[in-house]
């Protein structure tokens, strides 16, 4: 039989029994009994007929189902009765299912879903692993060839490489889109196939003259050419390079890196057209052809059966080989030292799991958001705390009740069961609205990771993995919060709990015992979040107050590359953009520099100091060279020290110069006046000239506010012209107020020049403080709701003890005691909980710090002032909380309290 | 609330499989109805075995549910209402032979022990 058909089945056992029943009155009744009797015995000879109900049912094999049923409409009635519980019980469960939903689906989205393609589990990311480097995840073109012929190990290799955001034309008309150079593999080795026309094949690649081709992604085409169903074919400019766009990819495709999107792909043979400074064809570093030159991202699909293991053993000496070429290859060309070639030649491949793509995003976020997990999980546990709190409260009005059913032979073990019944659908409950909360908590969350960076497309939306998710967490929860009382509950003496004044029996004392102990636990854990929180709190503060070594506020940025179209000679072109954005009103200063700010392309090479004191000359410390034009200084805020800022002057023929930074001199200089002296970088120029310092600047934080102080080494960028570069324009108000003017004075020059990363200093800062926002803002928030959530959960406790000893306060006062001495008892008892809530807490908060160290900035972990103020913050919240407790204690009428006695 | 009490332990068992044995064996005789087995067995032990009728229904749903009796309602010949008629299945009528022999077998043994066979000179 089957579960739905109970519900018949039972229709016929009722009529089978009344058919009987009837037929035995009618056949007593035939033997002379008057009807009434006739009935009595009837039942009578049956017997009791529940049990046979009881016992047939349990003959189907379906009695749990049915008590379980039973156990749920039971609860539902229960609840229904006691509203104001049931809300509040369904609405501390959902803020911590709802928190720990919220955070689990956005770990799920950056964290563990896997790409959307075929079979990734089978997919690699490759890697070359030196220990001098901290990371390198880039091959360079002729090593992925060599690597993706290597069949017996691959079912497939590509590369690909992000270009950020390139101009893209259409129909006259430029605009920005995110694009990335791919390998004609690409699409067919994820298996990502097209929505329109078809995805880039390795024919595109590999032509002896490059094709043209693009594809664009589904959103691209939604937003931009909405929808337009003739899209292939259409011909379109990209950095100002004609391409034909061949196809749109399958919606759910957003590219191999979670988090960002991918908007239009073209083969990466095409480089030299999009890129012609960067590719530099046909000279010594050309991109395609120098083994050196280490540019793509490579991916790879092992073969049926194969492990990374095997297929790392029988790719290595292939990469070896590439490395050795690769070392070779830069004989002659600028970048050759000693060094360099052993960094090449200590390279190992390593093949490190692809299935969930590459990731930038992940790198950043994954420990912030285990830190902030781990904090919404101990919320979850004091909102447990609070539930079962109470229901222990519940417990007590509903001892009488208890009692009875004991009485009238219910089993406890059943009673349990039914009472945990009922702690499980406020956890459902708190389970669907903690969905709600968590699916509105969620874009909340994004929006604070990504809040000044360009869109982060992560499907956040919950999906099944996260419904099962939180129906776990939602079950588990109940569980948690309701053994204890349950047991609590049905371990209730039958005789004592039907007397009359059941206020003091024994078991209520130790069921305030358990109260007592949970709002210990919970202020031990608030403790532990208060303090968590007050510390990254602290961090974020001090790294928002940090002085980077620039000003932050009002400086508009955005990058321009003239070779892009065709003008090569960029120093006159840039000369002239300087002096057309530094007459717009409201411009103070204007400067330029080949990289971002706070970006962390920028080149790394070796110094070497003339006259350099002895034993300093093998040091190789890592210098950042970074190219800036005129009044870069004055325009970024940075104070120089000694010397002077570069000026127009310094240009191709003039003496060569440099300006250092403070943590430079101090390294090869020992703190000495640097200026004056003369350096050389053959790494980088490519000629062992010698340079002549002119400038002391301090240091700037560049890659991100923590680094330690970098060794800079800034060149005047009209010495050394690169291709393109990124503005800086001070303004004396909001730079908004001048960015179409000055993106106006750039289309002046040549209306083609591609504008792109338009944004601002203080954004980009924001930008690289985003996990620091996150797991600085997000705490404090958390820590707030578990102090409040403890206050209550101590309030209650507190004015159901006063309720309790209502008679025992009025003895009290009418031996003498006043009002003062019992409000003072009242507050003495809270002390007591929370005093030891801290006891336990501490070294719990100290161990705890201690972990999120890593995530500190100019805070120790155990700073005495967050612990003294946590500790403080936790004092007063309680004492608030119990102060209303403690009144009603001190107003008590003795005579009223010993009349209901 | 309701509960189920404990059953109470061993002459219960016994009594069950033999209910069981009982129940198939007064269904050789055709189909009946739940009234009618109990009357059955009632008169045939000349009341002996005074059972309640309603201990009888949790074991023809637990015999229903294993497949040796299957049931239909029908209109009973000497009233004018329907009943539900147990009938004997093909598997019910094998597994009454093995309880009848286990049964068999067990009276023996009980027998020898309780009334040794005299012992021949």
């Amino acid at each position: 039989m089957r579960w739905w058909q109970l519900k018949k089945r039972n229709a016929d056992l009722e009529r089978e029994l009344q058919s009987d029943l009837d037929l035995e009155e009618e056949e007593q009744r035939e033997n002379g009994l008057p009807p009434e009797e006739a009935r009595y015995a009837a039942r009578r000879a049956f017997g009791n007929l529940t049990l046979i109900r009881e016992q047939t049912h349990e003959a189907w094999g379906w009695a749990a189902l049915e008590h379980f049923a039973q156990d749920i409409r039971y609860g539902v009635r229960q609840l229904t009765r006691a509203p104001a519980f049931t809300i509040t019980a369904v609405f501390i469960l959902a803020l911590g299912i709802g928190g720990v939903t919220a955070v689990f689906s956005l770990i799920d989205a950056v964290l563990l879903r896997m790409l959307p393609v075929e079979k990734p589990e089978q997919l690699v990311e490759f890697k070359a692993i030196n220990p001098a480097f901290p990371v390198n995840d880039s091959f360079s073109y002729t090593a992925f060839k060599s690597l993706q012929g290597q069949a017996q190990a691959m079912a497939g290799a590509l590369a690909f490489r992000k270009l950020g955001n390139v101009d893209l034309e259409v129909d006259g008309r430029g605009g920005l889109a995110a694009g990335q150079l791919v390998s004609g593999s690409f699409f067919s080795v994820l298996g990502v196939g097209a929505a329109r026309g078809r995805t880039l094949l390795p024919a595109d690649e590999n032509a002896a003259v490059p094709t043209p081709v693009a594809v664009i992604g589904y959103d691209y085409w939604r937003t931009r050419f909405a929808l337009d169903p003739d899209i292939v074919g259409k011909h379109v400019l990209v950095n100002n390079v004609p391409f034909t766009i061949v196809g749109v990819t399958k919606p759910e495709f957003y590219g191999v890196q979670p988090g960002e999107k991918v908007e239009v792909s073209i083969p990466l043979t095409m480089v030299g057209s999009v890129l012609p400074g960067f590719a530099n064809v046909g000279g010594p570093a050309d991109a395609l052809k120098a083994p050196f030159r280490n540019w793509l991202h490579v991916m790879g699909r092992l073969q049926d059966g194969v492990t990374r293991e095997r297929a790392t053993a029988s790719l290595e000496p292939v990469f070896a080989q590439c490395m050795r070429g690769a070392a070779a290859s830069l004989a002659g060309t600028p970048v050759d030292s000693p060094a360099v070639r052993r960094a090449y030649l200590n390279f190992r491949l390593s093949l490190e799991p692809g299935s969930q793509g590459l990731s930038a995003l992940r790198r950043q976020f994954s420990k912030p958001l285990w830190i902030v997990m781990a904090i919404v999980g101990l919320l979850l546990l004091i909102t447990c705390a609070n539930v079962a709190n109470l229901l222990l409260a519940r417990a007590n009005a509903r001892e009488k009740e208890v009692a009875m059913r004991l009485a009238l032979g219910a089993g406890k073990g059943r009673l349990v069961r039914q009472l945990l019944t009922e702690s499980i659908l406020p956890g459902l409950g708190g389970g669907v609205v903690g969905m709600g909360l968590a699916y509105w908590g969620n874009s909340l969350l994004l929006a604070m990771m990504t809040r000044g960076r360009s869109p982060v497309s992560l499907s956040a939306s919950p999906d099944l993995k996260v419904l099962a998710f939180a129906l776990a967490v939602s079950l588990l929860t109940a569980l948690v919060f309701g053994t204890i009382p349950a047991w609590r509950a049905a371990d209730v003496d039958p005789s004592r709990g039907l007397a009359k004044n059941a206020r003091n029996s024994t078991a209520l004392s130790t069921r305030s015992r358990l109260g007592k102990s949970l709002v210990v636990l919970q202020a031990a854990i608030s403790l532990v979040l208060v303090v968590g929180a007050g510390l990254l709190a602290r961090s974020l503060t001090n790294l928002k107050g940090f002085y980077p070594g620039f000003v932050r506020e009002n400086v508009l940025l955005f990058s321009v590359d003239p070779t892009v179209i065709g003008k090569n000679d960029v120093v006159p072109i840039y000369e002239q953009l300087l002096t057309r954005l530094r007459i717009i009103p409201g411009v103070r200063l204007a400067s330029l520099s080949v990289h971002e700010p706070l970006t962390t392309n920028m080149s790394t090479t070796a110094l070497k100091v003339r006259d350099a004191a002895p034993g300093q000359q093998d040091d190789l410390a890592p210098v950042n060279v970074e190219p800036v034009g005129p009044d870069y200084f004055a325009t970024m805020g940075t104070a120089l020290f000694r010397g002077r800022d570069f000026s127009s002057s310094d240009r191709s023929g003039s003496t060569k110069v440099a300006v250092v930074s403070e943590a430079l001199a101090r390294h090869y200089f020992c703190n000495a006046d640097p200026i004056g002296r003369l350096v050389s970088i053959p790494g980088f120029v490519g000629d062992s000239s010698w340079i002549q310092i002119v400038g002391e600047t301090r240091d700037i934080k560049f890659h991100d506010l923590r680094e330690t102080d970098a060794l800079v080494l800034y060149l005047p960028l009209f010495q050394l012209p690169e291709g393109g570069a990124t503005f800086e324009v001070r303004t004396a108000l909001d730079p908004a107020f001048v960015q179409n003017t000055a993106l106006d004075a750039v289309r002046s020059l040549d209306p083609r020049m591609p504008v792109h990363s338009v944004k601002t200093l203080d954004s980009q800062l924001d930008d690289s403080l985003a996990q620091e926002r996150l797991v600085g803002s997000l705490p404090g928030v958390f820590a707030g709701l578990a102090l409040l959530l403890t206050s209550v959960g101590l309030y209650g406790l507190m004015a159901y003890t006063v309720n309790r000893r209502t008679s025992e306060i009025g003895i009290r006062m009418a031996l003498g005691a006043d009002r003062g001495q019992v409000a003072r008892m009242v507050l003495r008892e809270t002390l007591l909980l929370v005093v030891g809530g801290l006891v336990v807490g501490l070294p719990v908060a100290f161990f705890a710090s201690r972990l999120i160290a890593s995530q500190l900035f100019q805070i120790k972990p155990w700073d005495p002032i967050t612990f003294l103020g946590a500790c403080a913050l936790m004092m007063v919240a309680t004492m608030a909380a119990s102060y209303i407790p403690a009144r009603r204690a001190a107003s008590i009428d003795p005579l009223q309290a010993l009349r209901t006695e | 609330m309701s509960s189920i009490p404990k059953k109470t332990p061993q002459r219960a068992n016994l009594l069950q499989g033999t209910l069981d044995m009982l129940i198939l064996r007064t269904l050789l005789y055709g189909p009946a109805h739940g009234h009618h087995i109990g009357k059955h067995i009632q008169r045939t032990t000349n009341d002996f075995l005074q059972m309640q009728h309603g201990s009888l229904y949790p074991a023809l749903h637990r015999l229903e549910q294993r497949g040796w009796v299957a049931s239909k309602w029908e209109t009973a010949p000497d009233r004018n209402r329907e009943f539900k008629y147990y009938r004997l299945t093909e598997k019910g009528r094998k597994q009454l032979v093995v309880e009848e022999s286990q049964w068999k077998q067990m009276a023996d043994a009980v027998a020898r022990v309780m009334w040794p066979p005299a012992e021949e000179s």
